[in-house]
């Protein structure tokens, strides 16, 4: 059953040599479906998301949520960020229960909510902590539960490893995907864009590869390693999956190095 | 091909409407003289022109030289340890000290040196505009070369440059923007601060200097000729806005998004963290926000942490440079019968009802600042269409010689208020006109600079109106209010000093306070010693508020929002 259908989405951003950030993207996610979406670096991944998460708007092309069309965001979509994207004037439970509270739930119960959740991430003895003295595994841990605190049903995840160091990433990493499993949250459709195809094929039941500006979806690759995956990290499929998607990503950038494409729009 | 095509193209284009703008503006420039010299009935008007190039060569000359000297001190307090020890603490005190005070004893000075000859107060008014122009760009060139992130200096070092070509290629090009941003201030400093320095009053005798601040000063109290003030106060703005769109606005674009850009945004704030005794800008680079230079701006927040050995060096030498300013003034070292006969004049009973007045004032004046700026900052930041009016009005306001507004002023404000309450109203006024644009400033920047991950992440909650001002746009910008009350406030003592006491024709307003007192002691009594007293006053009130509420405040606010920044 599908969750969540992108359909004929694209996007340019106006200014002296206007960019098309997305041509034309279509895609659907299934329930309890963990989809990611790789590319190169300025190939609109993100953007995608941010249109998803209702903060960004589009030139053409419609979100349907359950069948039906969405604009602006909406309290069943959230999304964690690469830096995290904390309030830093206020603590980490502050955090949390701001959205809750913003969405109406009394402040008694918001607060209750966000120790249960802070609790579900391992933070329990720092909700008074300031994100400022959080390491940046522990921030991403805020952000995760400040997200999940809002019982969503589809879970946007923009680079949420990218700015932490590999061995806290690969712990996250872990985690995520417990929550994803986990029968007592509601959340079970994760949306996640990354750069990192190992990370993509580890986690992802599909991978989308984009295609460089503008973005494009060029390949829709299902991962049939079976989970869980900590146990098939070396066996010669993950390996050949991850060949494969390099090679559709190197073949969409017309076999120039990708890193080595036109950055930014200056 | 097509990019590089692309490349060239564009600054192509740049020079060539920055062309038409030099040509068109100084066409109109041009019209606009002939039609004010044609008709405007005045016995000076055909001399315009030869006071707008007395008035430009001495603003010039003044900057020229606080230029070379800033970089000079600037380069010798950034790299070297004793200087670093000396400087910084000496002109930070002397920076936030209210310099305007020390005019009437730098007159006293020039006049009496130079025996009333004009060269005495050509250097009296070029010293006076010296001392508003000098430190922002020391303390830009400080910063900068302070910030160079440590990445850079390690990579110059293992290309082994040194000497010469560490300074060509690593500090120059880092102190650029800071001298561009720094250079801004300083010329509309200097533009501020031109009437106040080519109209002296002193001993009951006017001295004057041609120039257009002269004459405009001369145009409101001995002509009485308002129409004629407001067309020459049209003048200056007109001169300062096209002279900024012609030099500092295009330095500000190359540099903004030039070379230099990418040596401030390499992990600036590892940099930060790196160097503890980071002298940051006191003052903030009034030049207009949307050219990139966040980072410069930025650094603005005082968070310099002295050593007793730093403080206790620069309280001696404020205090040896006080003493060696009220001696020379005076030959000869006052006699304690001297010192006690010119402290105990009568006058001397309503010296708590000057400070507590004074202090009143620059109350009033700041919360009526502050609310202002608020409610005008979170409004551009919450509405586009709002932010598109703001800004150009903005730009053009703080390019205004507010001094220059005083005569205009008080006439209409005395006809509503009557004479005494006129002049109340107006001295706020003017204290109000002075003090809101570092708190616009700073505030406007940090609304502008309020990350896209915390606009996303409170787009994306739903939070709206109050909601987002209580709970982003207000924290967010909590240290910037801070520093900018920080800079309202000491800019408000300096204005103090001349809203308090105005020649106006052939009499002089006043209204009682420290900055009346000062001036009347030092322009009608010429009592050195008395004066000496009061500045000391104001400079430790200005200290210890300074120290006492402002420093500890702006702690305060960035313990939890350094990470904002």
């Amino acid at each position: 059953m599908k969750v969540l259908e992108v359909r004929n989405l694209s996007k340019a951003f106006p200014g002296e040599r206007p960019i098309v950030a997305l041509d034309d993207v279509s895609f659907e996610v299934g329930n309890d479906e963990f989809l990611c979406i790789v590319g190169p670096s300025g190939c609109g991944k993100s953007t995608l998301l941010r249109i998803v998460a209702g903060i960004e708007g589009v030139n053409s092309g419609e979100i349907l949520f359950h069948e039906k069309p969405i604009s602006g965001p909406n309290e069943k979509i959230t999304m964690i960020f690469q830096h995290f994207g904390l309030l830093p004037w206020k603590t980490a439970l502050e955090n949390v229960k701001l959205p809750l509270e913003v969405h109406g739930i009394p402040k008694e119960g918001a607060r209750k909510i966000a120790i249960e959740y802070l609790g579900k991430v391992g933070l329990g003895d720092f909700m008074d902590t300031y994100p400022h003295d959080l390491s940046g595994g522990m921030k991403q841990r805020v952000g995760i539960a400040r997200a999940l605190a809002m019982k969503p049903e589809i879970l946007l995840m923009d680079e949420p490893f990218s700015s932490l160091d590999e061995l806290t990433a690969s712990t996250l990493r872990r985690e995520v995907l417990r929550i994803w499993t986990d029968p007592n949250l509601p959340t079970n459709t994760f949306l996640m864009v990354s750069h990192n195809v190992s990370e993509a094929v580890f986690m992802a039941d599909r991978v989308l590869v984009m295609s460089p500006r503008p973005g494009r979806v060029v390949e829709d690759v299902k991962v049939d390693i079976p989970r869980p995956r900590v146990e098939h990290t070396r066996d010669p499929k993950f390996f050949d999956i991850v060949e494969y998607i390099i090679q559709v990503i190197e073949k969409a950038c017309g076999g120039k190095l990708p890193g080595c494409e036109e950055i930014g729009g200056k | 091909m097509a990019r590089k095509a692309q490349r060239s193209a564009a600054p192509w284009i740049m020079r060539r409407t920055h062309a038409f703008g030099f040509v068109i503006g100084l066409l109109a420039i041009l019209l606009l003289y002939i039609l004010v010299i044609s008709t405007v009935n005045n016995p000076e008007i055909s001399n315009l022109p030869y006071y707008t190039f007395r008035t430009f060569a001495r603003i010039s000359a003044t900057y020229l030289i606080s230029l070379v000297t800033a970089l000079f001190f600037g380069l010798l307090a950034a790299t070297t340890k004793t200087g670093s020890m000396i400087l910084v603490p000496l002109f930070d005190v002397l920076q936030s000290i209210p310099i305007l005070g020390y005019f009437p004893a730098a007159i006293i000075f020039f006049i009496s040196a130079f025996k009333g000859a004009e060269i005495g107060l050509e250097l009296a008014a070029m010293l006076l505009l010296y001392t508003s122009m000098e430190w922002a760009i020391f303390f830009g060139v400080v910063g900068a070369v302070k910030n160079i992130p440590t990445n850079i200096i390690e990579a110059a070092k293992s290309f082994d440059l040194k000497g010469y070509g560490y300074i060509r290629h690593i500090v120059l090009p880092a102190i650029v923007p800071a001298l561009i941003s720094g250079s801004t201030l300083a010329w509309g400093d200097g533009w501020f601060f031109m009437i106040a320095a080519e109209y002296i009053t002193y001993g009951g005798k006017t001295y004057s200097l041609s120039g257009l601040g002269s004459y405009l000063a001369k145009a409101a109290y001995e002509y009485g000729d308002t129409n004629l003030a407001i067309i020459l106060l049209i003048i200056i703005t007109v001169l300062v806005i096209y002279i900024n769109f012609l030099t500092w606005h295009r330095l500000t674009e190359r540099a903004g998004s030039g070379t230099y850009k990418p040596i401030f945004r390499t992990d600036w704030n590892k940099g930060l963290a790196g160097i503890r005794k980071v002298a940051h800008m006191p003052h903030i680079p009034r030049i207009h926000l949307s050219f990139g230079f966040r980072h410069t701006i930025l650094s603005t927040s005082r968070r310099r942490i002295y050593s007793k050995l730093e403080k206790g060096m620069a309280v001696v030498t404020v205090v040896a440079l006080i003493f060696f300013v009220v001696t020379v003034a005076k030959p000869g070292i006052p006699s304690l019968d001297e010192i006690k006969q010119s402290l105990l004049i009568p006058e001397m009973a309503n010296l708590p009802f000057y400070t507590a007045s004074t202090l009143t004032r620059l109350t009033v004046a700041y919360f009526i600042s502050l609310s202002i700026a608020l409610s005008m900052g979170i409004l551009a930041a919450e509405k586009k269409g709002f932010a598109m009016i703001f800004y150009p009005i903005y730009d053009i306001g703080q390019s205004v010689p507010i001094l220059a507004l005083f005569p205009i002023l008080f006439v209409s404000l005395s006809q509503i208020f009557g004479g005494r309450l006129g002049l109340e109203v107006t001295s706020l006024t003017m204290l109000v006109a002075d003090m809101i644009w570092y708190l616009f400033l700073n505030i406007v920047t940090a609304v502008k600079t309020i990350p896209d991950e915390i606009r996303e992440v409170s787009q994306l909650i739903g939070m709206k109106g109050l909601q987002r001002v209580r709970h982003i746009v207000l924290p967010a910008i909590l240290p910037a209010v801070v520093t900018g009350s920080m800079l309202s406030w000491a800019t408000g003592w300096n204005t103090v000093i001349f809203s308090e006491y105005m020649p106006y024709g052939s009499k002089v307003l006043w209204l009682p306070g420290l900055g009346s007192f000062l001036d009347k002691a030092a322009l009608q009594e010429g009592n050195t010693i008395l004066l000496g007293f009061l500045l000391l006053i104001m400079t430790a009130l200005v200290i210890a508020v300074d120290r006492l509420i402002w420093r500890s405040l702006l702690r305060k606010a960035e313990r939890y929002a350094s990470e904002v920044m």
